[in-house]
């Protein structure tokens, strides 16, 4: 009894779900490279006191700056799925023609500027025009430039060299950039940063910045939807050039040097900085702040190493093993993420059933089975595609949804015609009429819509209030399921779960835990704000004849609750059936005043044992292919009736599982139950012995339409 | 064995893209004939040879590693590294046999490291090498050398000398050393079940590791043995100028071997060309320095020259062999 | 075995012997009036040193004499390898700066690439050093070779061996290190002045091998086969010209084609080629003597700061030695290994 209280309350207070949660959102991808940042600060701030201090890094600051610029023009060309190795000749070309220009020549500071830059985007767009128009192979034809720049540098300088050292012009300019400084930050790293917030708002916020992730991300559906593939990747290259000159242009600000080694192997600092940051090879992934990170960790990594004084060779020993280093984790870390999520991500938790109710057929028990659902008709045999809910209008025409994301119509009075009334996306779940006619419907993947009379589909809500403490982004509807509308118009929908898909709904009974909620639209405002939350798969919604409260389901909970939304008892919650033999999906009003209840499917011992057991459960979830999972009974299910006392009053079963086993909803109109399921290919048709004639749902919510 | 055929396209572009190449270098070869007093005499046509013996070397190992779909960018590092080892241990009195065995291990190391690094970590080719390269320089820099320059002391006037030095009935022991390895290279790459895996695997690795080629292992053999020959053309440029500088491992030198390999129609993305690519390449980037030196052109003029060449033989294989949105790989870089 | 175990004992020798001289001088070394000051002005002050790279026998040498004198007087040293490249310099010469030690020595791979980083050091009152390359700014001292000197020197030479009186052809290769480096920027032009007044001497060939050896060789072998008659080779750097000579050898033409060299004097490169015969001419700049110059400049700039530093630049030019093989007498050059474990 002990250990069973240590389970639940461990599983009650630990989050396991938060780990899978945490590795499934976007920005986990910077933690890597921020976690190698502090790990180097960490490493180089203990062999060198005095690293970690702002004069420590004041002294990088000015070279930050420069490497900023390259390695942002090396991260553009890689994230369309280039490489630029001709950044460091390019650099050089910048710093001595700036030196030649001003320095030999006078020109005005701006003028020099301007042609430095204009020069290094020519060098890009040489580049460009090969790797992006001529569809030749990045790395030797960058390589080549590289060879070519650095050829004729290395014979400008020969040439100029002694000219070009003493300088025959001054400049406020020119002295402003090399020497001044913001609040201890230099112009060169000052401007960088601006750059790089640009560089940013560029590649998230506007088209040309997506065409380049895109481009990269795959290169052959960018082309095949008719993206300006290789006017993209030639872009990237000149700006990769520009940006390369301008670190050059700093650097002459900086050390007024014209030497032949300048940005000798700079293409290679410049590369392990991107790929450092979490850039990847190949493209497609990576941001303006990888790259930002991955620079300040290569400068530290470097600058520590020449201060450490380390013997000839260690340096450089050194820095290849980081590289390495780094690189192996970067690529395990992209080959492994999604596998790792998928093991992670699935964290079963602690739910302990009561022994299910007897169904043994010919027992006393009220859930006994029986065979009364074998004699139902079929409508739309093998024609549908996934009915979960069906509505009948005033006009008696059958509605229902399907998986292609259409919502279709069978015409009264036979129902062998059909049409498709409306498209939406998605899955259409549950369904109901409002008080005008419009058809309300839950979508899931999608939302909340609504289909007027005149066929016209409009968005209700697809968001509510974010929670506080949810890492995953919880305001947006993942997997609206079913609604109900009260007499004031609010809709109340139910959300089955927060932390997966439609396509993998089942998924979330190995987790049994309240995952669901039920949200609440109010037409008049638009708004959305959760009602109630934490529910084990929130499932079908019916309002009581009291027009104050509504029964809600619980599938993994294998119970009904009642919750007044309004009235005297406003806020309360009462549980209606708190053990059902099976796992409960829609409610529906039935004409002699009780309610309707499907059953998707039966409770086993064996499952019902599992939710008592998370570590087995997480041990099946890590260990074993998904298909061969322990998975909840959802081939067979019953329609039972219960009263507003939660007692059962009837049982509907197909005994023999032919012709209508597998149920998610019924819905009983004019002495007829038409029933869904989710996964069905069909709709059955029961005749209620006894019903009432007349009576139809939309009428028993607002009453008879003429 | 024909079902390792090298590609589905027809054979007569690869010769095409060679015949290209080697009328250039019958173009250049018969220009600097005509221009140049003493170009076409034996003496020089070997010494033409003989200067680019080492880079041919060291290409044939690039080759078989850019057959493979892969690039091995440490192989100048390993070279220099390697053999000024095996020169410090010689120096220090060690026999010679077993300093060259103990710097052959070392080359060997470091190529298997590269080949666990590419095959089993699956870091990419150009990316395992390069680091490989900075590391390996470094380690042995820091842990073995006391110097950037390395003599060649002991054993200079033995057999050890004629590797790099000697002569076999007037031609160079380097240029016949070239033309075993260039041998025993096309025998390994066409007559040996790993060299026809290694041409799967750059024609297309997945489908090469589908039916049942051991790409991992082929991978690792690879860059070993690229190790391997690559000390074997450090043996011989430091037997041919009694030293060994180190510093080669931070020069350009490995780019004009990727020169020589890609010029003569070896594609960098894999399965594509031959043994006499490379024999192509190095011959006629042999009659280019050659001729540029005679002709007195600056260093740097030269490697323009050079690249602008490399520039027009891709170009040309782009044209010849275009790229397809459709069908090429992502990520190819 | 036996020369380890001597090793070894000398080793110990020498710890006992400046065991010694520190306890003398620390404990009742009578005061002259000026030594214990002196000794007092070096103690825990801080000395920095950024050479090309270490790890050749130039800034091995300076480092030997600077460790010696950081032992004997308790100044800390600090040496910050860039191997070669020049932002590394850069990098470490700014993070200096920043540390403020008292005397930093550069050794400028380039004439222009620390300039700037000089004139900053002064600027933050940190006296500067400039070792055997000179910079655009050489702060408060230059301690090296005159480079258009040695190329007089060295072309002079060469006019000798290959002159109208010598029977030679007359046509002579240049082959240069790093263009950038004074040894090219000041020597091509003393080599170009001397030739002037004698036409009979002619280059044929002017390249540059980026101080490498392998380099010098291919380009030295092209050379030869293309000048059969070739008289000498002017080399910039020992270091280098040994792939010179090796070329000359392999063509069998040693001997006949004469290799004019230069740089530290270091025995394995310098006075072991001359004797073989691979040099011809050798122009030693000392770095022996050099390290000794640059001890007594640090010692003098740590004992009277400069009270505003990089306004006077002292200038210690090195001495030059010619060396061929009628001088080459015992002690023309110096062994790196005795000046490690002896001091310069």
């Amino acid at each position: 009894m002990l250990s069973e209280f240590l389970t639940r309350w461990r599983y009650r207070l630990v989050p396991d779900h938060v780990l899978g949660e945490i590795l499934s959102k976007t920005w986990i991808d910077n933690a890597i490279p921020f976690a190698i940042l502090l790990l180097t600060l960490a490493v180089f701030g203990t062999l060198i006191p005095g690293l970690v201090t702002l004069t420590g890094f004041a002294a990088l600051y000015a070279e930050l700056g420069e490497l900023i610029f390259v390695v942002l023009g090396m991260s553009l060309v890689m994230l369309a799925g280039g490489i630029d190795l001709s950044v460091g000749s390019v650099f050089a070309l910048a710093n001595f023609l700036t030196l030649l220009l001003f320095n030999m020549l006078g020109w005005p500071i701006p003028v020099v500027i301007a042609l430095a830059l204009l020069c290094g985007g020519l060098v890009g767009l040489v580049n460009g025009f090969l790797v992006g128009y001529l569809r030749l192979r990045a790395f030797l034809t960058t390589l080549v430039t590289l060879i070519i720049v650095r050829s004729i540098v290395d014979m400008l300088i020969l040439a100029y060299a002694v000219k070009v050292a003493n300088p025959v012009a001054t400049s406020p300019i020119w002295d402003f950039i090399s020497f001044d400084t913001f609040h201890g930050l230099p112009v060169a790293l000052i401007v960088a940063l601006v750059v790089a917030a640009a560089a940013h708002l560029f590649l998230t916020r506007l088209r040309p910045g997506w065409r380049i992730l895109a481009v990269g991300g795959s290169r052959r559906s960018a082309y095949n939807a008719g993206l300006p593939v290789r006017r993209t990747i030639a872009t990237t290259y000149v700006m990769s050039g520009v940006l390369a000159a301008a670190g050059g242009v700093f650097y002459a600000a900086r050390l007024n040097a014209a030497g032949s080694d300048t940005g000798v192997g700079l293409e290679v600092l410049a590369l392990t900085a991107a790929v450092l940051g979490g850039n990847s090879l190949g493209g497609g992934r990576g941001s303006v702040a990888k790259a930002l990170l991955g620079a300040i960790t290569v400068l530290i990594v470097s600058s520590s190493l020449i201060r450490l004084s380390l013997p000839t060779g260690a340096t450089s020993f050194a820095l290849g093993v980081v590289l390495l280093a780094a690189v192996a984790i970067d690529v395990r870390w992209v080959k492994n993420r999604s596998k790792l999520l998928s093991r992670v991500y699935v964290s079963p938790t602690y739910l302990k059933l009561p022994p299910a109710p007897s169904t043994e057929a010919g027992s006393a028990s009220l859930y006994a089975v029986n065979d009364r659902l074998h004699e139902v008709e079929l409508i739309g045999l093998g024609e549908l595609d996934g009915p979960e809910d069906t509505i009948l209008d005033a006009a008696d025409h059958l509605y229902t949804g399907s998986r292609h994301g259409d919502v279709v119509r069978f015409i009264a009075p036979d129902y062998r015609r059909q049409e498709i009334f409306a498209h939406i996306g998605g899955h259409p779940l549950g369904m109901a009429f409002d008080s005008e006619g419009n058809l309300i419907v839950c979508v899931a993947g999608m939302g909340l819509y609504k289909i007027a009379p005149d066929r016209v589909v409009s968005k209700l809500s697809d968001q509510t209030n974010r929670s506080l403490l949810s890492v995953i982004d919880d305001s947006r509807m993942r997997l609206a399921d079913d609604l109900d509308i009260a007499p004031d118009g609010r809709i109340f929908f139910s959300e089955a779960t927060i932390r997966f898909d439609m396509s993998e709904w089942m998924v979330d009974a190995l987790e049994a835990r309240g995952n669901g909620r039920i949200i609440c639209y109010d037409p008049r405002d638009r708004s959305s704000r959760t009602v109630i939350s934490k529910l084990l798969f929130a499932n079908g919604i019916c309002m009581a004849n009291d027009g104050e409260s509504f029964f809600f389901a619980e599938t993994w909970g294998c119970r009904i609750s009642r919750y007044w939304f309004t009235g005297g008892k406003a806020g309360r919650r009462e549980i209606v059936i708190e053990n059902l033999p099976g796992y409960p999906d829609n409610i529906n009003r039935a004409s002699d005043g009780n309610y309707w209840l499907a059953l998707v499917g039966m409770r086993t011992p064996a499952f019902d044992l599992g939710l008592a057991m998370p570590n087995f459960r997480r041990r099946m979830a890590q260990r074993i292919a998904s298909d061969e999972w322990l998975f909840p009974n959802m081939n067979t299910g019953c329609v039972v009736k219960f009263n507003e006392a939660g007692v059962i009053v009837d049982c509907l079963w197909d005994g023999r599982g032919i012709n209508h086993p597998m149920i998610t909803s019924m819905r009983e109109h004019k002495g007829y139950l038409y029933l869904g399921g989710v996964s069905n290919n069909r709709i059955g048709r029961y005749r209620i012995p006894g019903a009432d004639p007349d009576w139809t749902g939309v009428g028993s919510y607002w009453g008879a339409r003429t | 064995m024909s079902l390792f055929a090298a590609s589905g396209k027809p054979a007569w572009r690869y010769v095409q893209q060679e015949n290209i190449v080697i009328a250039i270098t019958a173009i250049v070869f018969l220009g600097f004939s005509v221009t140049l007093n003493n170009f076409l005499t034996t003496s020089n046509v070997l010494s033409l040879i003989q200067n680019v013996a080492i880079l041919g070397i060291l290409g044939l190992a690039m080759a078989q590693a850019i057959i493979g779909r892969g690039i091995d960018l440490s192989i100048v590092a390993n070279m220099a590294v390697s053999v000024a080892a095996t020169l410090q241990l010689a120096n220090g009195g060690m026999p010679i046999a077993l300093a060259i065995a103990l710097g052959l291990a070392l080359a060997l190391v470091i190529g298997l490291i590269n080949g666990m690094l590419i095959a089993y970590v699956e870091i990419p080719a150009i990316f395992a090498t390069l680091a490989m390269g900075t590391a390996a320089y470094g380690f042995v820099r820091a842990a073995l050398l006391n110097d950037n320059l390395i003599y060649l002391k002991a054993g200079g006037d033995g057999w050890f000398k004629w590797i790099g030095s000697g002569q076999i009935v007037g031609i160079p022991s380097s240029v016949v050393l070239f033309g075993i390895v260039a041998a025993l290279m096309h025998v390994f790459l066409h007559h040996s079940l790993p060299g026809r895996f290694i041409y799967a695997m750059g024609d297309n690795p997945l489908a090469a590791r589908t039916t049942g080629v051991p790409v991992r292992p082929t991978i690792v053999l690879q860059y070993v043995l690229s190790a391997g020959v690559a000390f074997l053309a450090g043996i011989v440029m430091a037997t041919s100028v009694d030293s060994m500088e180190t510093r080669i491992a931070r020069s350009n030198l490995v780019y004009d071997v990727i020169l020589v390999v890609v010029i003569g129609g070896i594609g960098l993305s894999g399965g594509k060309g031959k043994i006499r690519s490379v024999l192509v390449g190095t011959l006629l980037i042999g009659t280019l320095l050659n001729g540029m030196t005679i002709m007195d052109v600056q260093y740097t003029l030269q490697s323009i020259i050079k690249s602008l060449i490399l520039l027009v033989a891709i170009i040309v294989d782009s044209l010849v062999n275009p790229r397809d949105e459709q069908t090429s790989q992502q990520g190819d870089i | 075995m036996k020369s380890t175990l001597k090793k070894l004992g000398f080793a110990l020798l020498l710890a006992a012997a400046t065991a010694s001289f520190a306890s003398f001088a620390t404990a009742d070394e009578p005061d002259d009036g000026l030594v214990k000051g002196a000794n007092a002005a070096l103690k825990g002050k801080k000395v920095a040193f950024v050479p090309i790279a270490m790890g050749f026998d130039l800034t091995e040498a300076w480092a030997a004499g600077l460790k010696q004198d950081a032992a004997l007087y308790g100044y800390e040293l600090t040496i910050r390898d860039p191997n070669w490249s020049v932002d590394a310099g850069a990098q470490a010469i700014t993070q200096l700066i920043a540390e403020k030690p008292d005397v930093l020595v550069i050794h400028p791979p380039e004439i222009q690439a620390y300039t700037r980083l000089v004139q900053r050091a002064n600027a933050a009152g940190i006296p500067v050093v400039t070792m055997n390359l000179k910079s655009g700014a050489n702060g408060d001292a230059f301690i090296g070779a005159d480079w258009y000197d040695i190329a007089v020197k060295q072309t002079n030479a060469v006019v000798k061996l290959c002159g109208k009186d010598s029977g030679k052809s007359g046509k002579i290769a240049v082959m240069q290190g790093v263009l950038t480096n004074p040894t090219s920027q000041y020597g091509i032009q003393a080599i170009q002045d001397v030739l002037k007044n004698h036409p009979d001497v002619q280059i044929v060939s002017n390249q540059a091998a980026d101080w490498d050896a392998s380099k010098a060789h291919a380009i030295a072998t092209t050379v030869l086969k293309a000048n059969p008659d070739l008289c000498a080779f002017i080399g910039m750097w020992d270091n280098m010209d040994v792939g010179v000579a090796a070329a000359i050898k392999e063509a069998g033409k040693t001997g006949q084609v004469y290799v004019v060299s230069s740089g530290g004097g270091n025995q394995a490169s310098a006075c072991d080629n001359i004797a073989s015969g691979a040099f011809t001419t050798y122009i030693s700049y000392d770095a022996k003597g050099q390290a000794r110059d640059l001890m007594m400049t640090v010692r003098s700039l740590l004992e009277v700061k400069p009270e505003s530093a990089g306004v006077h630049t002292e200038a210690l030019y090195t001495p030059l030695k010619t060396i061929t093989k009628d001088t080459l007498y015992t002690g023309a050059c110096w062994s790196l290994p005795d000046v490690q474990k002896y001091g310069p």
